[in-house]
C-alpha cells in the first residue's frame, strides 16, 4: 500500500517532469500568416489546362474522358471542329471545385496529358459559384492563333502523307513495270 | 493589531475605498491569471498562446471579458428562476469576503480577527451552496449531476484540510494569520510539516475544483458540469469566483507554510505574491499534466489516503509538542 | 445471447433516470448516441443508436464504376484512409487477378503502416484528452504531422488519399522521401519513451483505465471483434498474420496481445506495441525496397471483375476490414459491402457498459478506438 503510493507519487512527478521540459521547447507553430511554411512538391489543388509546347496552348480535345470518369460530377467540356482541321478543340471547360474531391482519375484518363495540377491555396468566396473554376481562360486570346497554327500543320502532315503516298504507289508501279519487264 | 483605521465606527468612505480595492484586486488578479494560465498552457503544449492582442497577447483577456460582458444573457425558459439567478452571487460574494482577511506584509492588513483562519474556511465552504444552487437550478441532469458531484468532492475536501491546517495551529498556537505568518522569522513552516504542506495543497486544488479534481466541469463528460446553462456574464462570474479561490487557497498555503511576507533582500508583500503566484503555477502544471481522477477514485483518496494520512500527522505533532 | 437488450428495467422507478450522451457531445467521436439508464451514477443499461452520419457509400458504390470509387474509399474511415483506399484497390486487383509490381507492394506496406501510426496516435491524444488530460493530444498532433508531411510529399494530400490504383500507385517514390521516413523513425522511437512516462506510467492514468471495461474472450466469438480489442482479450489475430496480402508475408513482426484480460488499459499497450511494431516493419521495407515499375504493366483500361462475389480483408487501424463485392461482369458492381470493426466494435456496448460508472463510459468508448462515419458508412 505505501510502496503503491510512492510508485504512483513518482509517477506524477515523472510527468511533470515531461511537461516541464517541454515547455521550454520551441513551439512547433507556425504563426501564419506571417510565416508560410513550404508547401510539398507533390501539392496539389484544382486541375488546369497544361500548355503544351507543339501546340502553343492547351491540347483538349473535347473527347469527354474526364468528364465522364469524374466521380463528383464536377467537370463540363464542350468543344467544336474548328472548320478545316480534324481535331476538336474544347470551347468550355469548367471545374465546380466545390464538388471536386482530388482523386486525379481525370489526369490519369486524358489521352493527350493536358491536364495537370494547381498550387492554389488560398482561396476563399462568398458563394457557391465562387469555386466554379474556367480553365480556358489563359487561352482564350490565342485561340484563333492557335486554330491557323494547327490548321497549316495539319494541311502540311496530310499533303506529306498524301505525297509519301504518291511516292509508294510510284514506287510500286516502277517495280511493277520493271516485273512484268523482267517477266517478258 | 495594526495602524490602519478601523473599518467600522462609520467610515464608509474607508470601506468603500477597501471593497473598491479588493474589487480591482479580483479583477486584475483574475485577467493576469487567466493570461497566465493560457500562456502555460500553450507553452507546455508547444504552442504559443495569445500573441496578437498587445504585448504578449496581455490583453487578451481584457478582450475576452469585453465579448463576455456583451453576451446576451439567455435565462432559459424552465429554470428555477430564484436559485438559477442569486446561484454566482452565492459562489462569488463569500469569496470577497475572504480577502479582506490575508494579509500581505507587515502591517498590512484590511482586518486582522483573530480567529481569521476559523472564518476562511468557513466562509470557503459557503461556495458549495451556490454550485449546487447553479445545479439544481438549471434543471437540467447534466447540471445536477455535476453540482452533486462538486457538492460531494468539496465536503469530502474539506477534512483533510482541516486536518492539515490544525498542526499550524497547534504549534504556534494563534488562529490569526497574521500571527502565524509574523512566527515563520526564521524558518517556514513547510520544513517541519511537509505532509501537512503536501496534504493541504492537494486539499485546497480539489476544493477549487482544478483538474486533476474537475470532475463537476469535467468538460469532456458532462458538457460544463454545474455552469451549463450559463453564459454571458454568469458564466464569467463562475471562473471569477474559480480563480478568486485559487489565489486564496494559495494564498493561505503561503501564510501557513511557506513563510508569509518573510524573506531576505526583496520587500515583504513581493515575496508574498512571488509565493502565491507559483503555487499557482504548480497548480496550472497540475492541470495541464494528469487525467482526471474518476469520481469514487477522487473520494477514495480524499477519505483511505489523505484523510488517515493527516490524522497520523496531527498525532505525531501533538506528542512532538508535548515531548519538545 | 439475447436478441433483444431489455433497455428498461423498470422506467416508473424513481431512483433511475435517462441520460442521453447525444449525438453532440465532446466525447463520442464523432455523431454517435448512447441512451444510458442510470441510478446516481452507475449504468443500467446502454443503447448506442447510430445512424446520424450515413452517407450512403455503399449505395454511390452501386452507381459509379470500380474506378470512380476510389475518393470514396479514403473517407470510409478517414484515419486510416490510406489503408483504406488500398485495401480497396487490393480488392479489386484480388477479382481480377491482377500482378502488382514488388516496388509498388512495398510501397503500399510502407504508407499503410505510417498511416497506422497516425491513427493510433490520434487514439492515445483524444483517448487521454476524453480522461481529462489535456497534453498528450497536442504532442501526438505534432508527431503525427510528420508523418503527414511525408506522405503529403508523394500523394498530395494529408487526409485522404486517393494514391493507390488498381494494378499500383500513382507516384513514385524517391529517396528523399525513404530517407525522412528513416529519420521518422528514429525520431518517434524517443517520443515513444516520452507518451510512456507521460501517460502510460501514470498513476491517475492506471486508475481509469484498469479493469474497466473488460471485453474478454467470451465476447469475441458472439460479436466477431477484431482489431486491438481483441488482441487486448489475448487472442493472437492479425490478418496481415493469418492472412497475408500485399506482401507482409515476407516481413517479420510480433503480433502484442493484452495480458489481464482485455480492460482498457491493455487496448493501451496493445496499441502502443502495435506503433512499435509498425516502425519494424517500415525499417524492413525500406531496407529491401527494390528498383522497378510502380504499375503493373498489362494493367486493363476497363474493370470488369468477371461475375461472381468477392471477399478481400485488410488489418486497418481499428480491426478487420472487409470489403465484399458482388459483381455481374459490368463495369459497375451490383453491390459493395463493406465491413467495417468499428461497426461490430461498438455493438458490444450494450454488454460491457451496465454496471460501470458514468466517467467510465467515456473511457471504454475511447478505448475501443471507434470511428464513427465508419459505422454509419
Amino acid at each position: 500500500m505505501i510502496k503503491e503510493t510512492i510508485v504512483g507519487a513518482r509517477s506524477l512527478l515523472t510527468g511533470m517532469k515531461v511537461t516541464f521540459l517541454n515547455a521550454f521547447k520551441k513551439p512547433v507553430t507556425s504563426q501564419y500568416p506571417r510565416e508560410r511554411i513550404e508547401m510539398s512538391e507533390a501539392y496539389r489543388n484544382v486541375i488546369v489546362l497544361v500548355e503544351k509546347d507543339d501546340v502553343g496552348s492547351h491540347d483538349c480535345i473535347d473527347c469527354g474522358m474526364c468528364e465522364r470518369v469524374c466521380p463528383s460530377f464536377c467537370i463540363k467540356v464542350e468543344g467544336e471542329r474548328p472548320e478545316g482541321m480534324k481535331r476538336k478543340r474544347a470551347t468550355r471547360f469548367e471545374v465546380d471545385f466545390a464538388l471536386c474531391s482530388e482523386c486525379g482519375l481525370c489526369l490519369d484518363v486524358c489521352p493527350t496529358d493536358t491536364l495537370g495540377y494547381s498550387r492554389e491555396f488560398d482561396q476563399a468566396g462568398y458563394g457557391r459559384n465562387d469555386f466554379l473554376y474556367d480553365l480556358l481562360v489563359p487561352y482564350r486570346e490565342r485561340e484563333e492563333t492557335v486554330r491557323t497554327t494547327l490548321r497549316a500543320a495539319e494541311a502540311e502532315a496530310a499533303a506529306a502523307k498524301k505525297a509519301a503516298a504518291a511516292a509508294k504507289a510510284a514506287a510500286k508501279k516502277a517495280a511493277d513495270e520493271t516485273g512484268e519487264g523482267d517477266d517478258s | 493589531m495594526t495602524d490602519f483605521p478601523q473599518i467600522f465606527g462609520g467610515h464608509w468612505p474607508a470601506v468603500l475605498a477597501a471593497t473598491a480595492a479588493i474589487m480591482g484586486f479580483i479583477t486584475v488578479n483574475a485577467l493576469a491569471l487567466i493570461w497566465l494560465e493560457r500562456k502555460v498552457s500553450a507553452r507546455i503544449q508547444r504552442r504559443y498562446g495569445p500573441t496578437e492582442v498587445g504585448p504578449f497577447g496581455l490583453l487578451q483577456t481584457l478582450m475576452d471579458v469585453v465579448k463576455l460582458v456583451g453576451k446576451e444573457l439567455i435565462t432559459p425558459d424552465h429554470v428555477h428562476k430564484t436559485l438559477y439567478l442569486i446561484a454566482p452571487v452565492l459562489v462569488f460574494a463569500p469569496l470577497l469576503a475572504l480577502l479582506s482577511l490575508i494579509p500581505i506584509d507587515e502591517g498590512w492588513v484590511f482586518h486582522d480577527y483573530d480567529i481569521a483562519l476559523v472564518l476562511l474556511l468557513a466562509f470557503s465552504s459557503l461556495n458549495i451552496i451556490g454550485i449546487f444552487a447553479a445545479g439544481w437550478g438549471s434543471n437540467n441532469k447534466y447540471a445536477l449531476l455535476g453540482a452533486v458531484r462538486a457538492v460531494a468532492q468539496n465536503i469530502s475536501y474539506e477534512i483533510p484540510l482541516l486536518l492539515a491546517v490544525i498542526p499550524i495551529v497547534l504549534m504556534t498556537r494563534s488562529l490569526s494569520l497574521y500571527e502565524i505568518a509574523s512566527a515563520q522569522g526564521s524558518y517556514p513552516f513547510v520544513l517541519v510539516q511537509p505532509l501537512a504542506a503536501l496534504i493541504y495543497f492537494i486539499a485546497g486544488t480539489a476544493e477549487t475544483n482544478r483538474a486533476p479534481f474537475d470532475i463537476p466541469e469535467a468538460e469532456s463528460e458532462l458538457v460544463a458540469g454545474f455552469h451549463t446553462e450559463y453564459s454571458g456574464m454568469r458564466f464569467g462570474v463562475f471562473f471569477l469566483a474559480e480563480f478568486t479561490h485559487m489565489v486564496i487557497i494559495c494564498s493561505v498555503a503561503t501564510i501557513l507554510f511557506l513563510g508569509g511576507w518573510n524573506g531576505p533582500l526583496l520587500p515583504g508583500w513581493l515575496w508574498f505574491f512571488l509565493k502565491v503566484y507559483s503555487l499557482i503555477l504548480v497548480m496550472m502544471w497540475f492541470r495541464w499534466t494528469f487525467p482526471r481522477l474518476r469520481f469514487d477514485q477522487l473520494m477514495s483518496l480524499a477519505w483511505m489516503i489523505l484523510v488517515p494520512l493527516a490524522l497520523v500527522n496531527l498525532l505525531a505533532t501533538t506528542v512532538l509538542i508535548k515531548l519538545l | 445471447m439475447t436478441d433483444t437488450i431489455e433497455l428498461v428495467p423498470d422506467a416508473s422507478d424513481p431512483e433511475t433516470y435517462f441520460l442521453n450522451m447525444g449525438p453532440q457531445h465532446p466525447s463520442t467521436h464523432g455523431v454517435l448516441r448512447i441512451r444510458l439508464h442510470l441510478e446516481g451514477e452507475r449504468i443500467l443499461a446502454a443503447d448506442p443508436i447510430i445512424g446520424y452520419g450515413h452517407r450512403a457509400h455503399e449505395k454511390m458504390a452501386e452507381n459509379r464504376d470500380y474506378l470512380q470509387f476510389l475518393p470514396n474509399s479514403s473517407r470510409i474511415d478517414y484515419l486510416s484512409g490510406m489503408i483504406y483506399n488500398l485495401a480497396y484497390c487490393q480488392a479489386i486487383e484480388h477479382a481480377l487477378e491482377l500482378e502488382v509490381p514488388e516496388r509498388a507492394q512495398i510501397i503500399r506496406i510502407i504508407c499503410g503502416e505510417l498511416n497506422r501510426i497516425s491513427s493510433h496516435l490520434l487514439w492515445l491524444g483524444t483517448f487521454v484528452l476524453d480522461l481529462g488530460g489535456f497534453t498528450p493530444f497536442l504532442y501526438g498532433f505534432d508527431d503525427r504531422e510528420k508523418i503527414l508531411d511525408i506522405l503529403d510529399s508523394i500523394t498530395g494530400s494529408r487526409l485522404t488519399y486517393c494514391y493507390g490504383r488498381f494494378g499500383g500507385v500513382t507516384m513514385d517514390v524517391d529517396d528523399v522521401f525513404l530517407r525522412r521516413t528513416a529519420d521518422f523513425c528514429d525520431y518517434f522511437k524517443t517520443r515513444l519513451s516520452e507518451y510512456h512516462e507521460l501517460v502510460t506510467g501514470n498513476v491517475i492514468y492506471q486508475h481509469r483505465t484498469k479493469n474497466v471495461g473488460v471485453i474478454g474472450t467470451e465476447l469475441i466469438q458472439d460479436y466477431a471483434l477484431s482489431g486491438p480489442v481483441l488482441r487486448a482479450a489475448g487472442v493472437a489475430q492479425d490478418v496481415r498474420k493469418d492472412e497475408p496480402y500485399g506482401g507482409y508475408e515476407r516481413f517479420d513482426f510480433d503480433v502484442p496481445i493484452g495480458e489481464r484480460g482485455g480492460d482498457c488499459f491493455d487496448r493501451h499497450t496493445v496499441r502502443m506495441e502495435e506503433m512499435v511494431q509498425s516502425m519494424r516493419i517500415i525499417e524492413q521495407a525500406l531496407a529491401c525496397i527494390p528498383e522497378g515499375p510502380i504499375m503493373a504493366p498489362k494493367a486493363p483500361k476497363r474493370f470488369r471483375p468477371p461475375a461472381g462475389d468477392y471477399y478481400f480483408a485488410v488489418e486497418s487501424a481499428r480491426g478487420h476490414f472487409g470489403i465484399f463485392i458482388t459483381s455481374d461482369g459490368s463495369d459497375v458492381p451490383v453491390r459493395n459491402k463493406l465491413r467495417t470493426p468499428s461497426f461490430v466494435n461498438v455493438s458490444t456496448m450494450p454488454i460491457v457498459l451496465p454496471g460501470t460508472m458514468l466517467a467510465d463510459t467515456v473511457a471504454v468508448l475511447g478505448s475501443i478506438d471507434i470511428v464513427v462515419p465508419e459505422i454509419d458508412r
